[in-house]
């Protein structure tokens, strides 16, 4: 058994977000980081909010915890008032090692992942993540590679393989993992058109824009793109530097 | 990162029956932690807290008094700015060593009630409120004097004196804004600030120039001493109001990041700044017009020396910079007093219903209106000295309080207090700057001095009645 890879699960407790369907199947092997965070105006003092909301937000946090405990994983959580939703999901991935984040959204029972590889960069948390999460089920993993105009077929086979090579070495049955190579416009497009036969996608914090895009744009548009749920693996925390 | 752990444990219950809010875990660089899975954020950076002092301090030392200060001192004016700015750092380098021990919302009403117990803490905490109500007001009667001088200068005539309509029409306005209003208002306040210190600067940078005569202007030669020492004192005393804001970098202080670092930097860091714009100011003010004309123009007296300068485009660039600086003031302040209630709501100072937040805009509005409608009153009232003066009395008791608290901190050495900023010179520092704020008290004018005793009195009494049994001091 692999050690569980430690998943993010940022929610907005108090304005209605919840552990859409399929997803506790989704985390069952992993150790989840579930943040519950309020964000606040300026105007009011973050204890403020959690003056009034603490009791409301924790039991949320209470049902949450339950249902992914249920599914099997392993569960901490954090309930965070901020002025600054963004900087306290950073903050929560940093401070808890996170190697990806789930941008939450419904989807039925896991049967196939669509994995992006962008590039050699990252492929290792990458690999731990699909690994730790899909190593030991039927689910079956496509490795995904959006070829670029000066990269040959060799490479991007190389790149992929490569892939393969590090599921199997972290004790992954690598016969059941599909790869797949397209050549085409845009890396995003390409990727939102691939993911539409799959139930979940795996992918980068660096790839096309993520970053932003998953948290930055409205809600609606993540939705109308991609269907299920998100995995975006984690950079690489910038080691501590002693001060 | 330092986790620094808390150990105030404020106990009692107040006359409605509700307890002080239990203090946190313990407090990192970017959160304050409470039972260990909940947390508070920390999100503003340096800048964001430079941006807080600067904008609440230079709407008034820079766009309100120089008339009113060179009417009073004459040149010397330049001097009580100079005492003014000297108070405010004596006091703002103990302030920073109080914030980096105790990072937390409310400022100079949490050091003194965590250091020196509850009764001294009502009458900061209730102080603060009440003082920045005084000086929210202070700066919306100026924003009417720009208001109505815009007016002027579109050659609108009316029949009556449009500066207190207009005071209280902004008011009113920033109080709703603020209760309804979801708009990042730290980032445009940052915005305002730079942009204000930038026309400021290069303003001033011409108007020192043409001081020395570099473009045949040159100085209107007059005494500097031309109303005699006592003024520049009394003076002092009046314009301090100009530099109240680097302790609301302090209500916020458990919303700063990193804030070993950060608070000290921006407290003392907005002082310095201001000081030198202001001192410059008036400087460059009565060099154009010496003292006496320029006291003739009141509040907008800098519009007319930028008229001196620059012609009518000066003008309006000065008209504009001090409505933009005045309102930001006036903002600035209205939040902060709702901090400074949510402050007092939480260790059960005033009912626990005073900081409820909106459910639909999720802003206090219970603090903001507590905040905003008393404002209203003040500025009905339209006396701008007597406002500023009972501002600055009000926070110059905190201040002096806190240098005290400081150095009652120092002697008993809790375990709890490890600050990361130790101030220099103590004790002597923080004795003088303590000295120096009860001082200053002692040259306002006798209702300024009349009403600012009142509110404390009221405010002790309000402690005795309503939170007697609450117990905030830490542990010695």
């Amino acid at each position: 058994m692999n050690t569980r890879p430690s998943i993010l699960v940022p929610i907005r407790v108090l304005e209605g977000e919840s552990i859409p369907e399929g997803v506790p199947g989704l985390l069952t092997n992993a150790h989840v980081v579930l943040l519950g965070y309020h964000v606040v105006p300026e105007q009011t003092a973050p204890g403020q909010a959690r003056m009034q909301f603490e009791d409301r937000a924790a039991q949320r946090l209470d049902e949450y915890e339950a249902i992914l405990e249920e599914a099997g994983a392993t569960v901490e959580r954090r309930l965070v008032f901020t002025h600054d939703g963004q900087k306290t999901i950073d903050r929560t991935t940093t401070e808890h090692d996170c190697l990806a984040a789930l941008v939450p959204s419904a989807t039925g029972p896991i049967e196939d992942v669509l994995v992006a590889v962008r590039g050699a960069v990252g492929v290792d948390r990458l690999a731990r993540v699909v690994a730790g999460l899909f190593g030991g089920t039927d689910v079956s993993v496509t490795l995904y590679h959006v070829a670029g105009d000066e990269e040959t077929d060799e490479d991007a086979g190389t790149l992929l393989d490569g892939v393969v090579e590090r599921l199997g070495d972290l004790g992954m049955d690598t016969s059941t993992v599909e790869t797949r190579v397209d050549r085409e416009r845009d890396a995003l497009d390409a990727i939102v058109g691939a993911s539409d036969e799959f139930d979940t996608v795996v992918m980068g914090e660096s790839d096309p824009s993520l970053a932003t895009f998953v948290f930055g744009l409205p809600a609606d548009q993540v939705a109308d793109r991609f269907l299920g749920p998100v995995l975006v693996v984690q950079r690489e925390p910038p080691r501590e530097t002693d001060k | 990162m330092v986790d620094k752990p808390v150990d105030v444990e404020p106990s009692g219950e107040n006359v409605a029956g509700e307890a002080p809010v239990a203090e946190p875990e313990f407090v990192t660089d970017d959160a304050t932690v409470h039972d260990d899975d909940v947390e508070l954020e920390r999100t503003i950076g340096l800048v964001g807290g430079l941006a807080i002092g600067i904008g609440t301090m230079i709407g008034a030392g820079i766009f309100v008094f120089p008339g009113l200060a060179a009417s009073n001192a004459g040149v010397a004016a330049t001097l009580s700015f100079a005492i003014g700015g000297l108070i405010a750092l004596l006091v703002a380098l103990p302030t920073s060593e109080l914030a980096t021990a105790m990072p937390r919302s409310g400022g100079g009403y949490y050091f003194v009630s965590r250091g020196m117990g509850t009764a001294y803490g009502a009458v900061v905490g209730l102080g603060l409120w009440l003082g920045l109500m005084f000086a929210s007001a202070f700066y919306l009667v100026g924003l009417g004097h720009y208001a109505s001088a815009v007016l002027a200068e579109l050659d609108v005539a009316l029949p009556f004196s449009p500066v207190i309509g207009i005071g209280l029409l902004f008011g009113a306005a920033l109080t709703a804004l603020s209760i309804g209003g979801t708009e990042n208002t730290a980032k445009i306040q940052n915005v305002v600030v730079g942009v204000l210190l930038v026309v400021l600067t290069g303003f001033l940078s011409y108007g020192v120039l043409d001081a020395v005569g570099v473009f045949g202007g040159g100085t209107v030669p007059e005494q500097f001493f031309s109303r005699g020492y006592f003024p520049v004192l009394t003076t002092a005393a009046l314009v301090f109001t100009s530099y109240l804001g680097f302790a609301q970098v302090a209500t916020v202080a458990g919303e700063i990041k990193d804030p070993g670092r950060n608070l000290p930097l921006a407290m003392v860091g907005s002082v310095l700044i201001v000081t030198v714009f202001y001192v410059v100011t008036i400087f460059v003010a009565t060099s154009a017009f010496g003292a006496d004309r320029l006291g003739q123009f009141g509040e907008t007296a800098m519009v007319e020396v930028a008229r001196d300068f620059l012609g009518l485009s000066g003008a309006v660039a000065i008209l504009g910079a001090g409505l933009l600086a005045t309102f930001s003031s006036a903002n600035a302040s209205i939040l902060s007093a709702s901090r400074a209630v949510y402050a007092l709501s939480r260790d059960a100072l005033l009912p626990r219903k005073a900081s409820e937040i909106n459910l639909r805009y999720g802003t206090p509005h219970v603090a903001l209106l507590a905040a905003g409608g008393p404002i209203l009153v003040l500025v009905a009232t339209g006396q701008v000295e007597l406002l500023a003066e009972v501002a600055s009395f009000l926070h110059l008791i905190m201040y002096g309080l806190m240098c005290v608290a400081l150095i009652v901190l120092r002697r008993r050495d809790p375990e709890w207090y490890s600050p990361s900023y130790r101030v220099p010179g103590y004790p002597v520092l923080p004795a003088v700057g303590a000295l120096a704020s009860f001082g200053l008290i002692a040259f306002m004018q006798p209702a300024s001095i009349g009403i600012g005793i009142v509110v404390m009195l009221v405010s002790y009494l309000w402690y005795r009645y309503y939170a007697g049994d609450v117990t905030l001091k830490g542990d010695i």
